[in-house]
């Protein structure tokens, strides 16, 4: 497809060669990303309103009360279900079809197929948010959604995936890049996660095998789908972006095979002491603690690799958002080594700083690394630059400082409950007192919290619907948050 | 990039270790759990059985799927752990820590994996939390009353309560000639009354009992020195 040489041009060089075939390619990727980011952000509207009403909740209880689809035992589990399933998935399907494209080198062929896997996935996330809120709940956590909708979204699923799979068999190029091991693995992974637990928690599973089942299902979910999206995302960006390659493939390769073998192993720690085999626990908490390997090779190398480029994180928005999101992957999986320690799960168990570890995955990490990711593609999908840097800097700001309220408001609530926990004397539960602590920390998490991140969002939101518009700047310049020589 | 062989393999490898140990395994050892039972000589049926099948084809009861529904269990646990873990019997929540073939016949259950609200795992034993009887807003053995008040609004009962009202499951009629007797709260001539869904939780909360011994899970806290705390 490139420009044939003639005897009047002179040959292409092959970078102008490569730039014409990404452009192709990308082109070919257009319809389907932005499909995927068009959804993903609608939902991550809706899981920030409901995020922001479940956590007014934990202080003042008797708001909206009178109804019942917006009691927090229905709004938190459709909160979880339209940031994990709606914004975070879809997203992360996005980058990750994009990426598959880019890294092998293929054009996409057919691209309604993937469309009509986004639109399959978005009625099940739909349909799941609405029998949540009417009353259904399967009772497995993160997994509420009824049947319907999980199988509306499994057959969106293999649409995509099975697509994305497709793909990599036509690549035309095995470059030796990491991301496409994580890429691959994710894909695969994710619909064997999704369909056993789906299958087995509709069958006559006895007792408490359920929960093991359940949690189980947790430990896929965010270390081996959202984990591997956003390392893999992480190792596109950061080298492309600073141009340099990575800093050690060995240690990326060791980092890989220990990320996808301990990441199904570790989530048995949130049922310590409960009634299950005392060995399972044992196993996540050895696994747990191997996971040091796996993130301390991953910080090494996005750490050594940005080295003495740190300079460009004043410039470029999609390098700011995904180093700082990495910055957060380290911080969600030492939190999770953490945890699994006898003596800290002790005053964590049964707190809210579960809750604030799940929120350091999706928030801080992934969809810090989501939002970089589609800072650099879509104008490479919609043919024109980001209107504004002042809203892409405020997009940062809110999410960085709201979404860090909401994961530390969290983790320090958590504690305190604890501690509260395990005073028996405490009979009357004063954790959940709102005037004797543990109120404040969630009317700020409401309204500091959720309200910056929800504002920084709300800004996101339109600054996407400029682009799809085609409302920005010209072509060619990236918008970045100041251009190189300027004072910042 | 591994070679395509060798990464599929690898992938496959991970998710057979993953789901071989976290759930095949687990299952081969509490998947087929029975009830415990005691027979008495010369009876042709057993003495004790514990536990037993709830009503309702499924495992069910109408009361568990409203108690489901309304997201009770993202704040209330069923689980009481081992001393070594928590106060949790300290507190009164169970005089044994909970095992899997308490559930046994539970299609879901509700384990809960915070604790906002007190362990409901004993809800409806005798000695749950060890309260004093002369309490009148705490009984000892709470009732059906007790627990709609409590669903209608859990503030009357404890100032501080987090828990939010329920009142979407309860109606406003008229009053008759004198209130019905499962009515919460009279408003002027109108009074406020439990919907089935409401019924079916109380009733559902008040068969929460797993204090029965079980081999496996020995008594640790005598009920009456519980009682007496």
């Amino acid at each position: 497809m490139t420009a044939a040489p003639t005897s009047t041009t002179p040959a292409p060089t092959q970078r102008e060669t490569e730039n014409v075939e990404r452009t192709l390619i990308d082109q070919s990727a257009r319809g389907p990303v932005l499909t995927f980011f068009t959804t993903a952000i609608f939902w991550l509207l809706v899981s920030v309103l409901l995020g922001a009403l479940s956590s007014k909740k934990l202080h003042s209880p008797g708001t909206l009360s009178g109804f019942g689809f917006l009691t927090y035992g229905r709004v938190w589990p459709a909160y979880n279900v339209a940031l994990i399933y709606g914004w975070c998935s879809l997203a992360g399907m996005g980058v990750a079809t994009w990426l598959i494209g880019r890294l092998t080198r293929v054009a996409i062929k057919a691209p309604g197929v993937l469309q009509l896997g986004a639109w399959f996935w978005n009625a099940g996330v739909a349909l799941g948010v609405i029998t949540i809120l009417s009353g259904y709940n399967s009772g497995l956590e993160y997994f509420e959604m009824h049947r319907a909708a999980r199988l509306c979204m499994f057959v969106g699923y293999l649409l995509i995936g099975v697509w994305g799979l497709i793909l990599f068999r036509y690549r035309r190029e095995a470059a030796p890049f990491i991301s496409i091991s994580y890429l691959v693995s994710a894909f695969f992974l994710f619909p064997w996660f999704f369909g056993t637990t789906d299958l087995l928690s509709s069958a006559a599973l006895p007792g408490v095998m359920k929960n093991v089942v359940n949690a189980w299902y947790q430990s896929g979910l965010f270390n081996l789908w959202f984990g591997s999206i956003g390392i893999a995302a992480a190792y596109y960006f950061i080298p492309k972006i600073i141009n340099r390659p990575i800093y050690s493939y060995g240690l990326a390769k060791i980092g890989f095979w220990s990320w996808v073998f301990l990441g199904g192993l570790t989530s048995m720690t949130k049922l310590s002491g409960g009634p299950v085999p005392a060995y399972l626990v044992t196993i996540s908490v050895a696994a747990s603690i191997l996971l040091i390997i796996p993130i301390a090779t991953l910080t090494t190398n996005f750490v050594r690799t940005m080295q003495g480029h740190t300079g460009l994180l004043a410039y470029s928005p999609t390098l700011r958002f995904v180093f700082v999101g990495t910055i957060f992957f380290s911080v969600a999986a030492a939190l999770q080594v953490l945890t699994a320690l006898r003596s800290v799960d002790s005053f964590t168990h049964f707190t809210w700083w579960g809750y604030g570890q799940t929120h350091a995955m999706l928030l801080g990490f992934f969809s810090m690394v989501m939002f970089g990711a589609i800072y650099y593609i879509t104008p490479r999908l919609v043919g024109c630059e980001w209107l504004s840097r002042t809203f892409i800097k405020l997009h940062f700001l809110g999410t960085a400082y709201g979404g860090g309220t909401i994961i530390v408001l969290f983790l320090i609530s958590g504690v305190g409950m604890g501690f509260t926990l395990n005073e028996p004397a405490a009979q009357d539960m004063a954790f959940y007192n709102v005037q004797q602590g543990g109120g404040w920390g969630h009317l700020v998490k409401t309204y500091i919290g959720y309200g910056l991140f929800g504002v920084a969002q709300f800004i996101f939101a339109i600054h996407f619907l400029f682009m799809r518009l085609r409302i920005g700047q010209p072509a060619g310049e990236p918008t970045l948050f100041a251009n190189p020589g300027e004072a910042h | 990039m591994e070679k395509p062989s060798i990464l599929f393999t690898g992938i496959l490898g991970a998710f057979i270790v993953s789901c071989g140990t976290m759930v095949l395994m687990p299952h081969g050892d509490i998947g087929g759990l029975l009830p415990q039972v005691a027979w008495d000589e010369n009876q042709p049926s057993p003495s004790d059985q514990y536990p037993v099948k709830l009503t309702g084809g499924d495992g069910h009861l109408p009361g568990q799927v409203a108690y489901t529904s309304n997201g009770c269990f993202y704040c209330h646990s069923q689980q009481v752990r081992d001393p070594q873990y928590g106060p949790d019997m300290e507190r009164g929540w169970g005089i044994r820590r909970t095992v899997a073939r308490d559930y046994i016949f539970e299609n879901t259950p509700l384990l809960g994996s915070m604790r906002m609200g007190p362990d409901l795992a004993n809800y409806g034993s005798q000695t749950w939390r060890n309260e004093p009887a002369e309490d009148p807003k705490k009984p000892t053995k709470r009732d059906k009353k007790w627990i709609l008040t409590h669903l209608y609004q859990p503030q009357t009962i404890d100032n501080n309560s987090k828990c939010p009202p329920f009142r979407y499951l309860f109606e406003t009629v008229e009053l008759g000639a004198q209130p019905a007797a499962n009515a919460v709260a009279i408003e002027g001539n109108k009074q406020v009354i439990p919907t089935p869904d409401a019924e079916h939780i109380a009733e559902y909360l008040l068969r929460l009992d797993r204090s029965h011994e079980l081999k496996e899970a020995k008594i640790v806290i005598k009920p009456k020195e519980a009682a007496k705390k």
